[in-house]
């Protein structure tokens, strides 16, 4: 029991900095973004080829890769999502364009790396026993490093300039635009985090895991249902709402098997949807 | 030849009749299901089990085809009163449960096993090639599917299914249950899905929970797309356009100095590629008309 609250808090964590992207795009932009969950698996294996087969330690790894999934979001923004911005496309076309391009990079992925799958290249450490419960390295670290990145998303959001931009489109695009804000570029900034953050828990999923190209794919759910709990376009509402969905998938073992794991997120959303579909904290959209 | 051909149509048809299910929800109700597999997975499996439970087959699809509408409504409730995009994604995580389901309660479904030695609809007393039989009864229901959608979108509840499409806001304003409309959309598209489940048992003679992947979605939103949204003839011609490269590109594969998973990798990646490129610039589809499918561009 205990065991599967640590493992919960551990893989909530996880979802929970995925989803910081998921929600503010989605708030800002106003679509799902279907792509969101591949990013977290190219994260996971741009790291690989970074600490594989560049030889390079993995904690430069882990932020090299923050950085080229960052660059990635951008270049996105530039390619696809900032035409259809200026066309005005309508919100499904955005939905079908996410679709397929999660379709090209998880498939991009297994084109390149085949579909086995991989670990990084760490001495194996031996977990930590606690009050019974055993913690290991990778736990520590996916915890320690998860929680580190949602405070500086926090003191980012709170207290930059580009940060208060951020809530502010997120708040109302128009009247941010308005009052002087460079709305394209403050949405650049937002898919650099947004993707860079994915990317990030890509890495973490991928320590306290494997690598393998459908580990964003078994995400896409509990992450959309960790942002639809916390409210739309609320990353804070999606960091507890992450948690809220990686502890209750872990302890829902207790009464079913495991495979069922992402039915929990499925049944969670549903019921948001029918009782509380504006979630549980303020989003900016219902 | 005659052989290979008549095989492949019966893909094609299949597939059709499937697509043409999604045109309905999504060409002209704009609603976007990303998990119509799901209800493919229940006609087909619904079909078979009754079948080997020894129920009669013509039974066992219908039940087949009921059960998969009723999933829709069941999806449909929590989901259409709000943003087009909740059913996206409360639709992909169904179909994925489905799968899961199928694959994991061996003592309903013998798992990833699968299911054989079931009925096909007359196959003891037709005195040809079952194929050829296998192929009036497929291309005969889609003829009757693709006129019967055809005379539905085209009546009154059609134009309102399009206003719903085009811009909610106005058919409510006029007093229609924008709500409603929308189900029954969802509930006669996911039950012809249903149908070509069945289909797809008879063709294949074996089912298993791995003909039942997320990707046979795609395929039919690409079909969709490809042949314009809001359009059945389109939607057919997608089918035979996709199959063709599928097998197409099957063939290639011996000249192609790839891998079979790369291959495989290869042609995901182009139909996700053609399906950005498509929403960006086309939106109404390579045989759509622009006036048909705004979608705000």
């Amino acid at each position: 029991m205990l065991q599967l609250i640590v493992n919960g808090i551990v893989v909530g964590s996880i979802i929970a900095l995925a989803a910081i992207g998921l929600t503010m795009v989605y708030g800002v932009l106003n679509f799902a973004n279907f792509s969101h969950a591949d990013f977290l698996a190219l994260g996971a294996y741009i790291a690989f080829v970074l600490n594989t087969v560049l030889g390079i330690n993995i904690l430069l790894s882990f932020f090299i890769a923050i950085a080229i999934s960052g660059a990635l979001g951008v270049l996105l923004d530039f390619l696809i999502w900032k035409p259809m911005r200026k066309k005005n496309a309508d919100l499904v076309s955005l939905i079908i364009i996410s679709i397929g391009l999660a379709l090209i990079v998880r498939n991009g992925i297994i084109f390149i790396w085949g579909g086995s799958t991989r670990n990084f290249d760490l001495p194996v450490q031996k977990g930590i026993e606690m009050l019974g419960v055993t913690v290991t390295h990778n736990q520590f670290i996916g915890i320690g490093t998860a929680i580190l990145f949602m405070v500086l998303v926090h003191y980012f959001l709170k207290r930059t300039k580009m940060g208060k931009a951020m809530r502010a489109i997120s708040d109302d695009i128009n009247l941010a635009r308005v009052s002087g804000i460079d709305v394209d570029k403050v949405i650049m900034w937002m898919w650099f985090l947004g993707i860079g953050l994915a990317g990030a828990a890509g890495v973490l999923y991928g320590l306290e895991t494997t690598i393998r190209p459908n580990m964003g794919w078994f995400l896409i759910l509990p992450m959309f249902a960790a942002v639809i709990l916390g409210g739309i376009g609320n990353p804070y509402g999606a960091m507890v709402g992450g948690m809220v969905i990686g502890l209750s998938q872990e302890l829902s073992m207790l009464i079913l098997p495991s495979e069922y794991k992402m039915g929990v997120s499925l049944a969670i959303m549903i019921l948001v949807l029918l009782v509380k579909p504006e979630g549980l904290f303020k989003g900016t959209k219902a | 030849m005659i052989d290979y051909l008549v095989a492949i149509s019966l893909i094609v048809g299949i597939y059709a009749i499937f697509s043409i299910g999604l045109n309905l929800e999504w060409g002209f109700t704009g609603l976007i299901n990303f998990g119509h597999v799901g209800f493919l997975a229940i006609g087909a499996y619904t079909t078979v089990l009754m079948n080997l439970s020894g129920w009669p087959l013509w039974i066992s699809m219908i039940t087949g085809v009921v059960l998969a509408g009723f999933f829709g409504l069941l999806i449909g409730i929590p989901t259409l009163r709000l943003r087009e995009d909740y059913l996206a994604i409360v639709t992909i995580g169904f179909s994925e449960i489905v799968r899961l389901f199928l694959l994991n309660e061996e003592w309903l479904t013998r798992g990833p096993m699968g299911l054989f030695g079931y009925e096909r609809p007359f196959e003891s007393i037709v005195p040809f090639d079952y194929n050829y039989f296998l192929f009036i009864l497929i291309f005969g229901s889609l003829l009757v599917i693709y006129l019967l959608v055809e005379k539905l979108v085209h009546s009154p509840w059609g134009r309102v299914l399009k206003s719903i499409r085009e811009d909610e806001d106005v058919p409510a304003a006029l007093g229609k249950d924008v709500f409603r409309y929308k189900l029954q959309a969802l509930m006669i598209g996911s039950a012809i899905a249903g149908l070509a489940g069945a289909f797809l048992a008879f063709n294949i003679q074996y089912i298993n929970p791995r003909n039942f992947i997320p990707m046979e979605t795609f395929y039919a939103w690409i079909i969709v797309v490809l042949g314009g949204s809001a359009r059945n003839k389109g939607t057919i011609i997608g089918a035979i356009l996709v199959q063709s490269f599928y097998s197409g590109s099957r063939y290639l594969q011996d000249f192609i100095p790839l891998a079979s998973h790369q291959m495989a990798a290869l042609r995901v990646i182009i139909i996700g590629l053609l399906l950005v490129l498509l929403m960006m610039y086309k939106p109404q589809g390579l045989l759509g008309k622009k006036e048909e499918l705004t979608l705000g561009q």
